[in-house]
C-alpha cells in the first residue's frame, strides 16, 4: 500500500519539479540552538521571491532552488538565518533562540509546539533543572517550580503516595490527581498496594521534560481524564554525534525537618497524678489529705499505672527518663545515587541508555527505599520517510514499609509511650504492654518484616510514515507492566503475631496497561501567511488488574516467615479489575501572518467505566492567540520587547470513579464458612462523566529585551455533574449513592516571572518566580442538600455550599473557663455565648486544609565555575488538624505522653489558658474541635544547590568533557508557626479528596544534604 | 521490510478501530447484578447468608451489642480503660452524637435489614419446600435487630408514653431507588414494638426446631421472651421461654455441665448455646474478645477490668468465679479470653431465668417452678439449692449468670433499676435517664431532616 502511495505523492511532486528543472531541490532540518529539539513551522523563504515553505513536525523541509538564491530562515521566538544555496543540497541549520521564552519547544498531546505560538496554557520544566533533586520520585522534585501545581507529600515516610493538585480539586468523589502521560501512555498512577506510589518506579534523571496541561485547550485533547490536568513526560532521546558518557554519584545524609516536644518523665508523673487527684476532689473525696480516701480513688489508680508503666524502674525517683520519639527515627537516614547513562548515535539511529541506583534511607525506623532502573531508548531512520523507535525501560523498586498513620506500629505512636518506661527490661528485652501503655513498636524492628518490591516495565514502540512533506501518520503501542509483591511477616511478639504465634501475609498484583495511539498529523503552509497544522486520530486503552492475598498464622518458628510455613491459613483472596478507554481526537493549529493564533481541539471518549446510557462523551476547546508585539507598532521595540494575548475556552472530563460505579450490585460476604451475597451498590445506568468549563485568559510579556519575561493567567473553573457520593438515609439500607449531581468552581490566578538580573562574562544571576492562587468553592450539591459534614468523629472534614473542599466543620474552642478549668466551646456562630456542654455547641466551619495561595522563587546564579540555585517554595493559608491532638494534647486524659505545652494547663482559678485542668478520663476538652486546628502556612528553602565545575584545562587532563562536584540540600529550613511536626501533611490512611490537611502520628518530611559528583566524557 | 512494517502498522490501526467498541462493556469480577442476586431459590438462599454476615459483623451481634449493653450498666462494678473513645463515652453516659460506634451500629442494622426485606420482597420464588424457613429466618433477622436498635436509640418501654416516645424509624420495603420515601421519620416505641412482635411471632411459627447455626424457632421464642420482659407482659415471656426451652430440649440442647467455663470460648455452639454468632479464623470477628480480653490472647490492652464491687456479688464457692483472672495485671472475665471464639447471643440458661421470673412474678409454674429454674442454674455453679426465693435473689442470679454478656442494661431498664456512676458515687442514672440513651446519629440527623434527636441531646 504504501508503494502506492509513493509513488502518488512522487507523481505529485514530479510536476511541481519538471516545471522548475533548472532548480535543484533542497533538504534539510532545522532545530532550535537551545536544546536541539526540530523545529516545526519554520518559515524558509527564498530571498527576493514569494516561494518558500516551512518545516515540518520534525523540523525538516523540502525546497527548490537555484544555487544562485539564499534561503531565509525565520521562526519566532529565533534569530533569523541566511544561507546561500549554492552546490549544496542539504541544509541543516541551527536557529538560536531570541526571545528565550518564545522558542522553547512545548511538548503538547500528540505532538509539540514552541512557546510562541501555544495558545493555552503549559507549565513546562525541563529534566535537567530538578536533576541530582534528592527525593524518590519526581512529583516531589516537582514541587514549588510551576505555577498552579501544588505538589504535597503526605509525609516523611518514603515510596508513599504524593499529592498533586493542577488549579484546585474538581471532584468530591471522583479523583482528583492528574493524567500522567510517559512517552504518550497514560501510566498506572494508583491501585497499587496500600499505600505504594506507583510514581516512584520512574527514574527521573531519564526525564527530559515535564509539561503540565493547565487549561481547556491544551488538555481538552485529553477529554474525559483531563480536569485534573495532564502531566506530560518525555524521556531523553540520544542525539547523533559523539558518544556522550555521564556518570554521577551523589551521597547524602537526612533528619527530619521538625520534631515535636513532649513531656519528660517528672513532668509527665506530675500530670498524671494531678489528672487523677481533680477528678477524685470532683468527685468529693480527697486521698492525698485524708488518706482513708485513698483506696478505690482515681489517684491509686493513677499511681499504680505509674508503678506499672515503670517497669523495672521507680518513677517516685525519677529512675528512668525514655525520649521515645527519638526511638523513632533512624539515625542512619540518607541518600544515595548512582547512575551512568550514554547517549549518541548517527544520522539513521539514535539511543540513549542509562541505569541508575537510587536509595533513600528514610528518616523512620525501618523505611527504606531502593530503585535500580535502566532504560534504553531508540530511534531508527529506515528511510527518510520511515522512521521506527523503541522506548524500553525496567524498574525494580523495594520499600521497607511501615504501617499507616493509625497503627500502633507506626513508629511515630512511640510518642504515645510513658517517658517513664524503660526501653528494655533487665534482661534487655523490649517491653511491651502491659508495662508499656501501648504496643512498643521498636519491636517490630527485631521480630518484623514488610518488603513491598515492584517490578516495572514501560515499553512503548513507535512507527512514523512520512507520506510527504505536510502529512504523516505515527502509530504507537506501549504496555506498561507493573508486578509489585508485598510480603509482610509480623513475628509471635508482635502486636499482629503475638497471639497467633505470628502473621503472614502475600499480596501480589498486576497491572497491565496498554494503549495505543494512531495519529495524522498535517502540516500547510498558504501563501506564507496561513501557517496550519491538525492532528487527527484515535486511541485505545485498556487495563487489567490481578491482585491475589494469602494470609496465614501459626508459625512454628519466628525463622520461618514464608506462607509455607503457616499452619493455619486464614484469608485467600484474588480479585480482578479493569477499565477501558476508546477516544478520536483531533487539533488544528492555525498561525496567521505569524501573529494571530487558533486552536482548535476535541476529544470523543467512551469508557467501560460508565453506563451505557452515558457512555460516550465529547470534550472540545478553543484557544486565540495574538502576538501583539509582533505587530509594526511593537517590533522592535525594546521596552515592551514581547506581548503576546491568549484566551481560551474548553470542556474536559473526569472519569476517576472507580471502575462498574453504575451498576446495581451483589457482592460476596460469607458466614460461618458459606458463601453469601449482600447488596453492596444501588445501580445508577446515566452516571457519567463530571465535565469542567474552563475559561483561561492569559498575557505574556517581556520587558527590556526580554530581561524580563512574565506570565499572568487567570482562570475559572466549573465543574457540574460532579461524580457525587450522595450521602442519604442509612435506614435505606445504603449509605450513599453515585450521582452525577452537583457544582464545584476553581477560579485562580497565576503568575510567572522571569528575571535576568544579571549577566556578564562571568556572573550571572537569574530569577524565577511563580505564584498561585487558586479559590475552590462547592457550589451546589443534591437536591436540598447543603452539606456532607464530616463522616469521622475524630475529624473535621466536610464539604459545604459556598466552603472548600473539606473545610473544617466543628465545634469552635473557646479556651478554659478561668473559675473551673472546664473546656469551652462557644455556643454558636456569634461566637458571644459558650458552654462546656460539646453536644450542646453548635458546629461551624472553623478552618480550611486548602491553601489560599501557594508559591516558588527560584534563583540561579553563577560566577566562572562556580553555579548555585537555591529554590524558596511556599504555602499559605491553610489549616492543619491534629487528630492526634486528643490523645497527646488532652490535657492528661489518659496514659499518652502530652505534647509540651500541655504543662501549661489550667490549674488554680483564674488561671488564664488555653489548656483545659486535667481530668483522667473525662475528656475535658479531648474532642474534635478547632482546639486541634493550627495554621499550616509555611515557607520552606526546598532545594539548595552548589555546583563547581572543573575548568576545561584540567577536563583535558583528565580526558573528561564535564565534571561537576556538587552540595544538594533539600528542605533546609523551614519556617511555619505549625504547632506539630512537619506542615507539608496529609496522614495517609484517611487522604482523599475531602479528608485533607490532617496530621495523626504522620512522620515529618525529610532534610536532606548530600554532595555529589558528576562527569562526563 | 519496511512495506511490510507499514502494512502491519495499518493493519493493526484498522482492527483496532474496528474491535474496541466491544471492549467497553466490562462487567465486574466480583459483584454480580442486583436482579441476578434475587432471581432464583439458590441465590436469594445466597443473599440470606449475606444478611447473617451482616448480623455477625462487629457493629451487630459480633460484640458491640453486647459492648454497650456492659459499657452503660458498667455500675462502678467494671472499668473501661481502653483508648477508644467511642465506648467510653457509653461508659461514662456523655455520648456524643458522632460516635462513630453508635453510628456504624445504626447503618449496619439498617443494612441487614434491608437484606431481610430484599428476601422477603423475593419470597414466592424460594422453592416451597425451604419458603417458610428463609421467610422466618429473614423475619426474625429484621424482628430482632428493631429490637437492640429500639431498645439502644430509644427510651425504654417501661419509661412509658409508649405511644408517644419515639424509637426508631420502621422500613419493611427493599430500597431499590432512592426517593422521597427513603427520607422517614421514627416511629413510637409502641409501633417499633409492635412490628418486632409481629415479626418474631410469624417467625417463631415458621422456623423449623432445627437449622445449623441459624435461627431455629426456639431462638425466635427466646427472642421474644425478652421483647415481652421489655414490655413487662411477663405471662408472655414465661409462654416464650418456656417454649424455647422445650423447643431447644427436643432438639437436643441442655446446659453445660462439665464446668461452667466450657460454656465459653467455643468452636462450635455448645447444647448450651440457642444461638451465637459463629467466629473462626476466616470469618467472623469477635469484638467482645478485642476490648475485653488482652495483647498475649491477640486483643487489645485490656480495656476491661472487673472491679471488687462486681466480684463482691458472688457468693464464695460459686463456681462462676473462676472466670475471673489476673491478665495483663489486672483482673479481667475469661467469658471473652479466647480469639476467633464464638459470640453468645442467646444462652439456654437465660431461658431459664426469664421462665423462673416470669412465673415468679406470675405466681404460675409453668414448665417448671421458679425455684426448680434457678437450683437448675445455682447446681450447675456448685451452688447450694435455694428453699425460698425472692424477685431479688431471681434477678441476682440473672445478673451473676449473664453478667458480662451485654444484659445487664436492658434487665435494668425494665426493672427500673438504677447505674451507679463509676466516678462520682453519688450520680445515679434511673432507668429512664436520657443519658442512657443513644443519641440518632449526627451523620443521620444530618442526611435525614425528618428525624427528631433524642432528649438531652443538641441537634
Amino acid at each position: 500500500m504504501s508503494k502506492y502511495l509513493l509513488i502518488l505523492f512522487g507523481l505529485l511532486f514530479f510536476c511541481a519539479w519538471a516545471a522548475n528543472a533548472q532548480n535543484r531541490q533542497i533538504t534539510g532540518t532545522v532545530v532550535s540552538g537551545e536544546d536541539d529539539f526540530p523545529l516545526p513551522g519554520v518559515n524558509i523563504r527564498i530571498d527576493g521571491t514569494v516561494r518558500g515553505t516551512i518545516t515540518d513536525i520534525d523540523g525538516s523541509f523540502t525546497i527548490q532552488a537555484a544555487p544562485t538564491e539564499t534561503l531565509l530562515f525565520s521562526y519566532i521566538g529565533f534569530m533569523s538565518q541566511e544561507a546561500l544555496v549554492g552546490d549544496r543540497t542539504t541544509f541543516d541549520i541551527t536557529l538560536q533562540v531570541d526571545a528565550r521564552s518564545l522558542g522553547e519547544v512545548i511538548v503538547v498531546g500528540y505532538g509539540s509546539i514552541t512557546k510562541g505560538d501555544l495558545t493555552g496554557n503549559v507549565a513546562s520544566l525541563k529534566g535537567g533543572d530538578i536533576q541530582n533533586v534528592p527525593v524518590p520520585t519526581f512529583q516531589e522534585a516537582l514541587q514549588g517550580r510551576m505555577a498552579g501545581v501544588f505538589v504535597e507529600s503526605s509525609s516523611g515516610k518514603v515510596g508513599e503516595g504524593v499529592k498533586i493538585r493542577v488549579r484546585g480539586a474538581t471532584s468530591i468523589s471522583g479523583g482528583n490527581e492528574p493524567l500522567y502521560v510517559i512517552d504518550g501512555i497514560p501510566m498506572t498512577s494508583d491501585g497499587t498496594i496500600g499505600y505504594s506510589n506507583p510514581l516512584s518506579d520512574i527514574n527521573f534523571a531519564d526525564i527530559e521534560s515535564f509539561e503540565v496541561l493547565k487549561d481547556a485547550s491544551a488538555a481538552a485533547i485529553y477529554g474525559a481524564r483531563a480536569s485534573n490536568g495532564v502531566v506530560l513526560i518525555t524521556t531523553k532521546s540520544g542525539t547523533a554525534g559523539k558518544t556522550k558518557f555521564n556518570v554521577g554519584i551523589q551521597r547524602g545524609v537526612s533528619s527530619p525537618t521538625r520534631k515535636n516536644e513532649f513531656l519528660n518523665a517528672g513532668q509527665y508523673v506530675e500530670l498524671m497524678r494531678e489528672s487523677g487527684y481533680n477528678v477524685d476532689l470532683s468527685a468529693g473525696i480527697d486521698p492525698i489529705n485524708n488518706p482513708a480516701d485513698y483506696e478505690e480513688s482515681q489517684l491509686e489508680f493513677v499511681e499504680n499505672r505509674l508503678t506499672r508503666h515503670a517497669g523495672h524502674s521507680n518513677w517516685r525517683e525519677g529512675e528512668t527518663d525514655t525520649d521515645w520519639q527519638d526511638q523513632a527515627f533512624n539515625p542512619g537516614a540518607g541518600v544515595l545515587n548512582v547512575n551512568f547513562s550514554a547517549s549518541g548515535g548517527d544520522e539513521k539511529t539514535r539511543f540513549y541508555f542509562s541505569s541508575a541506583l537510587d536509595q533513600q534511607d528514610g528518616i523512620m525506623i525501618r523505611n527504606k527505599f531502593q530503585r535500580i532502573s535502566g532504560r534504553l531508548n531508540l530511534d531508527h531512520k529506515v528511510s527518510d520517510n520511515f522512521t521506527i523507535g523503541a522506548n524500553f525501560s525496567l524498574s525494580r523498586t523495594t520499600t521497607t514499609k511501615l504501617a499507616d498513620d493509625n497503627q500502633f506500629n507506626n513508629p511515630i505512636q512511640l510518642v504515645a509511650l510513658a517517658p517513664i518506661t524503660p526501653i528494655r527490661d533487665l534482661d534487655g528485652n523490649l517491653y511491651d504492654r502491659p508495662t508499656t501503655t501501648y504496643y512498643n513498636n521498636l519491636i517490630d524492628s527485631e521480630n518484623a518484616e514488610w518488603l513491598t518490591t515492584n517490578f516495572r516495565n514501560i515499553t512503548s514502540i513507535f512507527g512514523e510514515y512520512k507520506f510527504n512533506n505536510d502529512l504523516r501518520f505515527r502509530s504507537d503501542f506501549a504496555v506498561d507492566v507493573l508486578n509489585q509483591n508485598d510480603d509482610r511477616y509480623f513475628g509471635s511478639r508482635t502486636n499482629s503475631g503475638l497471639a497467633v504465634s505470628g502473621f503472614g501475609s502475600s499480596r501480589w498484583l498486576r497491572t497491565f496497561n496498554y494503549n495505543t495511539n494512531n495519529y495524522f498529523t498535517y502540516t500547510k503552509n498558504f501563501a506564507l501567511r496561513h501557517n496550519f497544522e491538525a492532528v487527527a486520530g484515535m486511541a485505545f486503552q485498556r487495563s487489567d488488574t490481578d491482585y491475589t492475598r494469602v494470609d496465614g498464622q501459626e508459625f512454628p518458628l519466628d525463622d520461618l516467615r514464608k506462607l509455607q510455613a503457616a499452619a493455619n491459613i486464614v484469608l485467600g483472596e484474588s480479585t480482578l479489575n479493569n477499565f477501558s478507554f476508546l477516544s478520536y481526537f483531533s487539533r488544528i493549529n492555525y498561525k496567521l501572518d505569524d501573529k494571530y493564533l487558533m486552536t482548535l481541539s476535541g476529544r470523543y471518549d467512551a469508557s467501560s467505566r460508565f453506563g451505557p446510557n452515558k457512555r460516550y462523551g465529547f470534550f472540545p476547546a478553543a484557544s486565540v492567540g495574538w502576538l501583539v508585539s509582533e505587530e509594526e507598532f511593537l517590533k522592535g521595540n525594546n521596552t515592551l520587547s514581547l506581548l503576546k494575548v491568549r484566551g481560551s475556552y474548553g470542556s474536559t472530563g473526569n472519569a476517576e470513579i472507580g471502575n462498574y460505579a453504575h451498576y446495581g450490585l451483589y457482592g460476596s460476604a460469607s458466614y460461618n464458612l458459606q458463601p453469601g451475597l449482600q447488596p453492596t451498590q444501588i445501580a445508577n445506568p446515566n452516571l457519567t462523566w463530571e465535565r469542567t468549563n474552563q475559561l483561561n485568559l492569559g498575557i505574556e510579556f517581556g520587558l527590556f529585551d526580554d530581561k524580563i519575561t512574565g506570565e499572568i493567567d487567570v482562570y475559572d473553573k466549573i465543574t457540574n455533574d460532579l461524580l457525587l457520593e450522595v450521602p442519604i438515609p442509612s435506614t435505606s439500607g445504603f449509605i450513599t449513592q453515585f450521582q452525577n449531581i452537583g457544582r464545584m468552581q476553581n477560579t485562580g490566578f497565576e503568575l510567572v516571572l522571569n528575571s535576568t538580573n544579571y549577566v556578564s562574562q562571568d556572573f550571572s544571576w537569574r530569577t524565577s518566580l511563580n505564584f498561585a492562587r487558586n479559590v475552590n468553592r462547592v457550589r451546589a450539591l443534591g437536591p436540598n442538600q447543603t452539606s456532607i459534614p464530616p463522616s469521622n468523629s475524630r475529624f473535621l472534614n466536610g464539604v459545604f455550599i459556598g466552603e472548600s473542599i473539606g473545610a473544617f466543620y466543628g465545634q469552635k474552642y473557646a479556651g478554659v473557663d478561668p473559675a473551673n478549668g472546664d473546656a469551652l466551646y462557644y455556643l454558636d456562630e456569634t461566637l458571644t455565648e459558650t458552654t462546656n456542654d460539646f453536644d450542646e455547641a453548635q458546629r461551624m466551619i472553623v478552618g480550611d486544609p486548602n491553601p489560599a495561595f501557594i508559591a516558588g522563587i527560584n534563583n540561579i546564579i553563577t560566577y566562572k565555575n562556580i553555579d548555585a540555585s537555591f529554590l524558596f517554595q511556599g504555602v499559605f493559608g491553610n489549616d492543619i488538624y491534629q487528630g492526634g491532638g486528643g490523645f497527646y494534647s488532652a490535657n492528661g486524659d489518659w496514659f499518652d505522653n502530652s505534647t509540651a505545652d500541655q504543662f501549661n494547663r489550667w490549674r488554680n482559678p483564674g488561671d488564664i489558658t488555653n489548656i483545659p485542668q486535667a481530668r483522667l478520663n473525662s475528656c475535658n476538652g479531648c474532642n474534635a474541635s478547632s482546639r486541634y486546628i493550627s495554621d499550616g502556612s509555611y515557607v520552606r528553602l526546598k532545594t539548595l544547590s552548589i555546583g563547581y565545575n572543573l575548568p576545561n584545562s584540567w577536563l583535558e587532563k583528565m580526558k573528561l568533557s564535564s565534571a561537576r562536584i556538587y552540595f544538594m540540600g533539600q528542605n533546609l529550613l523551614t519556617f511555619t508557626n505549625y504547632t506539630g511536626w512537619d506542615p507539608e501533611v496529609n496522614a495517609d490512611y484517611l487522604a482523599d479528596n475531602v479528608f485533607q490537611g490532617n496530621d495523626f502520628y504522620s512522620a515529618p518530611q525529610a532534610k536532606t544534604f548530600s554532595l555529589g559528583i558528576n562527569a562526563g566524557f | 521490510m519496511k512495506k511490510h512494517i507499514t502494512l502491519l502498522g495499518l493493519i493493526v490501526g484498522i482492527f483496532f478501530f474496528y474491535s474496541c467498541e466491544d471492549q467497553l462493556e466490562l462487567l465486574p469480577p466480583q459483584s454480580v447484578d442486583q436482579t441476578i442476586a434475587l432471581s432464583s431459590d439458590a441465590n436469594i438462599k445466597r443473599v440470606l447468608i449475606g444478611a447473617y454476615a451482616k448480623l455477625r459483623t462487629v457493629e451487630l451481634y459480633g460484640g458491640w451489642i453486647q459492648l454497650y449493653g456492659e459499657m452503660l450498666g458498667s455500675n462502678n462494678e467494671i472499668r473501661w480503660e481502653g483508648t477508644y473513645n467511642q465506648p467510653r463515652e457509653v461508659y461514662n453516659k456523655a455520648i456524643f452524637t458522632n460516635n462513630s460506634f453508635i453510628t456504624d451500629t445504626w447503618i449496619s442494622a439498617y443494612n441487614a435489614i434491608n437484606i431481610a426485606n430484599n428476601i422477603l420482597s423475593v419470597i414466592d420464588v424460594v422453592d416451597e419446600e425451604d419458603r417458610d424457613r428463609v421467610r422466618g429466618e429473614a423475619l426474625f433477622i429484621r424482628g430482632a435487630l428493631y429490637f437492640e436498635l429500639v431498645k439502644f436509640y430509644g427510651l425504654p418501654y417501661s419509661a412509658g408514653s409508649t405511644t408517644e416516645n419515639l424509637g426508631v424509624p420502621l422500613v419493611l420495603t427493599p430500597t431499590t431507588t432512592i426517593s422521597e420515601e427513603d427520607f422517614v421519620v421514627r416511629n413510637t416505641v409502641a409501633e417499633v414494638y409492635q412490628q418486632i412482635l409481629a415479626d418474631l411471632t410469624l417467625a417463631e411459627s415458621l422456623l423449623p426446631p432445627t437449622n445449623g447455626v441459624f435461627a431455629k424457632n426456639h431462638v425466635a421464642s427466646a427472642m421474644l421472651s425478652r421483647v415481652y420482659l421489655q414490655m413487662e407482659r411477663f405471662g408472655d415471656a414465661r409462654d416464650a421461654a418456656n417454649r424455647a426451652i422445650i423447643s431447644a430440649t427436643e432438639a437436643g440442647k441442655s446446659l453445660v455441665t462439665s464446668g461452667f467455663m466450657n460454656a465459653f470460648n467455643n468452636d462450635a455452639d455448645t447444647s448450651e448455646d440457642l444461638f451465637s454468632i459463629q467466629v473462626n479464623t476466616q470469618d467472623g470477628t469477635n469484638d467482645m474478645h478485642l476490648f475485653y480480653s488482652t495483647p498475649d490472647e491477640g486483643a487489645r490492652g485490656g480495656d476491661i477490668t472487673i472491679l471488687q464491687n462486681h466480684i463482691a456479688l458472688y457468693e464464695a464457692e460459686d463456681q462462676r468465679l473462676t472466670q475471673f483472672s489476673i491478665r495483663a495485671e489486672d483482673l479481667r472475665t475469661d467469658k471473652w479470653r479466647q480469639q476467633f471464639k464464638n459470640v453468645k447471643v442467646v444462652r439456654l440458661a437465660e431461658m431459664y431465668l426469664t421462665r423462673a421470673e416470669a412465673n415468679f412474678r406470675e405466681g404460675t409454674s409453668t414448665g417448671a417452678t421458679p425455684l426448680e429454674d434457678i437450683n437448675r442454674i445455682r447446681a450447675r455453679v456448685d451452688l447450694p439449692a435455694k428453699t425460698t426465693l425472692s424477685l431479688q435473689e431471681i434477678l441476682l442470679e440473672r445478673k451473676l449468670e449473664l453478667a458480662h454478656e451485654g444484659h445487664i442494661i436492658h434487665d435494668v431498664k425494665r426493672t427500673r433499676g438504677t447505674i451507679r456512676d463509676n466516678i462520682n458515687a453519688e450520680i445515679i442514672y434511673s432507668h429512664d435517664d436520657p443519658r442512657m440513651v443513644f443519641p440518632i446519629p449526627q451523620r443521620e440527623m444530618d442526611v435525614n431532616e425528618n428525624l427528631i434527636q433524642n432528649p438531652g441531646y443538641a441537634g
